[in-house]
């Protein structure tokens, strides 16, 4: 990584902390940056980033995976039908080969006999919510604490830790409410605190994906796959192969998503993915089709779903209006510095909306308490999908030997 | 190419055929000893049978109308992704098949009972917690605030912490009223006590009843905020709850909703931590609406199954709750008598 990326890595991270730590001396609310809700947003996040890279994988190599969600189901699946019998890391194995089957089903579609890719994904994910529900029935039925819909308990759970030398003097350091030192307390302490071994194979997974795809020959023959493979078939590239191999990664990947839903609940249920594979796809255009990006989207959506459900009074929900017009000003500025005014200035007095809406009211309606999140959600995708730029081949099914 | 759209052909069908295989399961049993013709049409919302609560509530009265009455059953899914459209043709072959009485669980029926109910006049039909207005529908609505306000008065007599906390799936009027209720409840008991509450999604977000992960980290926010006793109406998602009162450990308590669920095989690993369940007598309502067609007397209009019908009531299983028995039986004998009026809202 260049000096230059550090530096921009760091600035990016340090507006962040100064913004949540401005909105938590305002809103006296210390859960806003408190080590509880940072793990508990780490582990909504899991779910998702894991599909949205999974997203990565399939898209770079030239293939849109819209099946995403069909491919975590399976994964859920698995881990019912392995978990309670086996123990989670059984699960945890069975979900990643349903998963991957379901990446082979659309590779075997999409590439072999080039259906349109939107239908294949959409089939997947068709044959996927009718098929678990079919072997539910079939399988679940008659096991004790089984049913038509969900799976007996998963035996077991997959290790968490927490590394009470570096967490506990940081939460107590958190407690003191101290402007930006607290919260950098707080968020760190989280990254410790009750941290699942999953958490880590994901984070792992990200480093490991960034650099296999970006830094390696086999990267760079993946994604010539994905922009332009015409021209990679003409130096030899197996292209077919390479949209094989990641399509049905990218379904272990989801599946793998799929198995921490079920093994977290311990159980898997119908319907249990509850649409993480579609938010996963968005993180993934958010993300630029970039693990980076990627994950940061994944926490995002992780954060905001945290404060909505931790809130007891609501108050939660005033910190993120405020959060939100913070993060529209800092864009605002940004926008009117790279010259691109009008929008810069839309944005700036729809964050003084969002100010005086802050300042008028001490607490808002659970109407907005449920909106606001997806509200701030939509305004920061709005913003960032200005500079997106898919692979080139996405979702241009290839057929050897033609021209293009 | 056209190998490509067959291959594409094969796999949609393969789909659909198995998401049919999903979206209905039936089981039809013939009876034994007394014996009856009436054929029962019954169509469970969402996954049916197997959820350890409302579902398979509404099961327990049909089996019993089966041993006892001896009646023949067909039962139906609407399945996860269901619509209005598909909603009602389910309905509508029930009726047309000849079942009758048809029974719909739960209000995600409503406006498709409404429609299949006015073209099959000589057909009784009956919704669970919901009301349609048509001559031939029976509406089982349960005042599940009036048990709810039990749940609430064991909540705050249980609590050591004077705070308490309640779950609810998607945030529409029937959960709402299970809300006012129990916080009404534990005012009666302790008027300084601290309830928090939280919904799992808004008024049409059907993933509300399917996010235990989402409702234990709201249940753990709650506990780590002091409550020390939460109740869930929250479908599939109360799980959540039950796991995160586990984790929280002794001295902490979870209320189940519905069913007795501290007698649910699925939750035996968390037994230990259901104080008690408000108990929501849907095996009460669909025995005694089959019953009604049997004696030839369908049950028709609203049908309130509130605690003096025997409708609601609170789970005793469980001997932890025995202390708190006598606040809660005087509390339903106040409410029988009608000198403590529960709200809805």
């Amino acid at each position: 990584m260049n000096i230059m990326r550090q530096q921009r890595l760091l600035g990016i991270f340090g507006v962040a902390i100064a913004i949540l730590s401005i909105t938590r001396t305002f809103t006296h609310n210390p859960d806003l940056t408190s080590a509880v809700t940072v793990s508990q947003a780490l582990g909504f996040a899991v779910p998702i980033g894991l599909a949205g890279l999974a997203g990565i994988w399939s898209e770079r190599a030239g293939v849109v995976n819209i099946g995403l969600e069909g491919m975590m189901i399976l994964g859920t699946f698995g881990a019912g039908w392995a978990g309670y019998q086996w123990g989670a890391w059984a699960g945890l194995l069975a979900g990643i080969v349903m998963g991957a089957f379901g990446g082979l089903l659309l590779a075997i579609a999409s590439v072999t006999f080039g259906v349109d890719q939107i239908i294949a994904g959409t089939a997947v994910n068709l044959l996927a919510t009718g098929l678990t529900k079919f072997l539910a029935i079939l399988l679940f039925t008659d096991v004790v604490g089984g049913g038509q819909a969900q799976s007996p308990p998963i035996k077991g759970t997959l290790p968490s830790f927490t590394i009470e030398a570096i967490s506990s003097p940081l939460i107590a350091l958190h407690a003191k409410d101290i402007f930006i030192v607290s919260d950098v307390a707080g968020v760190v302490a989280g990254l410790f605190f009750h941290l699942s071994i999953l958490t880590v194979i994901t984070v792992a997974l990200f480093v490991f994906t960034a650099w296999l795809l970006w830094k390696t020959r086999f990267g760079l023959r993946l994604r010539s796959a994905g922009e332009n493979p015409w021209a990679a078939d003409s130096l030899g590239v197996n292209v077919n192969r390479y949209k094989y191999m990641a399509v049905t990664f990218s379904g272990l990947l989801a599946g793998l998503g799929g198995a921490y839903l079920a093994i977290a609940a311990t159980i898997y249920r119908n319907g249990q993915t509850a649409g993480r594979g579609f938010i996963g796809l968005a993180t993934m255009i958010f993300g630029n089709w970039r693990p980076g990006g990627t994950g940061a989207g994944a926490i995002m959506f992780g954060y905001i779903d945290t404060l909505r459900l931790i809130d007891s009074d609501n108050k939660n929900v005033r910190g993120l209006i405020l959060l939100g017009a913070l993060v529209l000003f800092v864009i605002a500025a940004a926008m009117i510095r790279t010259s691109r005014r009008a929008t810069g200035i839309g944005f700036l007095l729809l964050g003084g909306v969002m100010i005086g809406g802050f300042m008028a009211a001490s607490n808002f309606p659970p109407e907005v308490a449920q909106v606001a999140p997806y509200i701030t959600t939509l305004l920061v995708l709005a913003t960032a999908s200005q500079n997106l730029r898919p692979p080139a081949a996405d979702g241009v099914p290839f057929r050897k030997g033609e021209g293009h | 190419m056209l190998k490509g759209v067959k291959i594409a052909s094969v796999l949609a069908a393969a789909a659909l055929v198995l998401a049919g295989c999903g979206s209905s399961g039936d089981a039809s049993a013939s009876a034994t000893a007394p014996t009856s013709s009436v054929k029962v049409g019954m169509a469970y919302d969402q996954d049916g049978k197997g959820d350890g609560s409302f579902n398979d509530a509404a099961y327990a009265g049909l089996s019993k109308a089966q041993t006892d009455l001896g009646v023949q059953i067909k039962e139906v899914n609407s399945g996860s992704s269901a619509t209005d459209a598909s909603r009602e043709e389910l309905l509508t072959l029930l009726a047309q098949d000849g079942y009758n009485p048809v029974i719909a669980v739960g209000f995600a029926y409503s406006t498709a009972l409404g429609n299949v109910a006015a073209k099959f006049p000589d057909t009784s039909f009956a919704i669970v917690d919901s009301v349609v207005d048509q001559p031939n529908v029976g509406n089982l609505v349960f005042a599940a605030e009036q048990g709810s306000y039990l749940t609430g008065v064991i909540a705050a007599s249980a609590s050591k912490s004077g705070h308490i906390g309640f779950i609810g799936g998607m945030e529409i009027d029937l959960i709402k009223a299970f809300e006012a209720g129990y916080v009404q409840g534990a005012k009666s008991v302790n008027p300084d006590i601290t309830i928090d509450s939280k919904y799992m999604g808004a008024a049409g977000d059907n993933t509300a009843w399917n996010v235990p992960d989402k409702a234990k980290a709201a249940s753990a926010a709650m506990i780590g905020n002091g409550a020390d006793v939460i109740y869930a109406a929250a479908g599939g998602s109360g799980l959540g709850m039950f796991q995160a009162v586990k984790e929280a450990g002794a001295g902490h308590w979870a209320i189940g909703v519905d069913s007795d669920q501290y007698t649910v095989p699925a939750l035996a690993d968390y037994k230990d931590f259901i104080l008690t369940s408000m108990l929501k007598r849907v095996d009460v309502a669909v025995y005694d609406t089959i019953k009604g067609v049997v004696d030839g007397a369908p049950l028709v209009g609203i049908q309130n199954f509130d605690l003096s019908k025997d409708g609601v009531g609170y789970a005793t299983s469980n001997s932890a709750v025995e202390p708190y028995k006598a606040a809660a039986d005087k509390a339903a004998a106040d409410i029988k008598a009608g000198t403590i009026t529960v709200n809805t809202k």
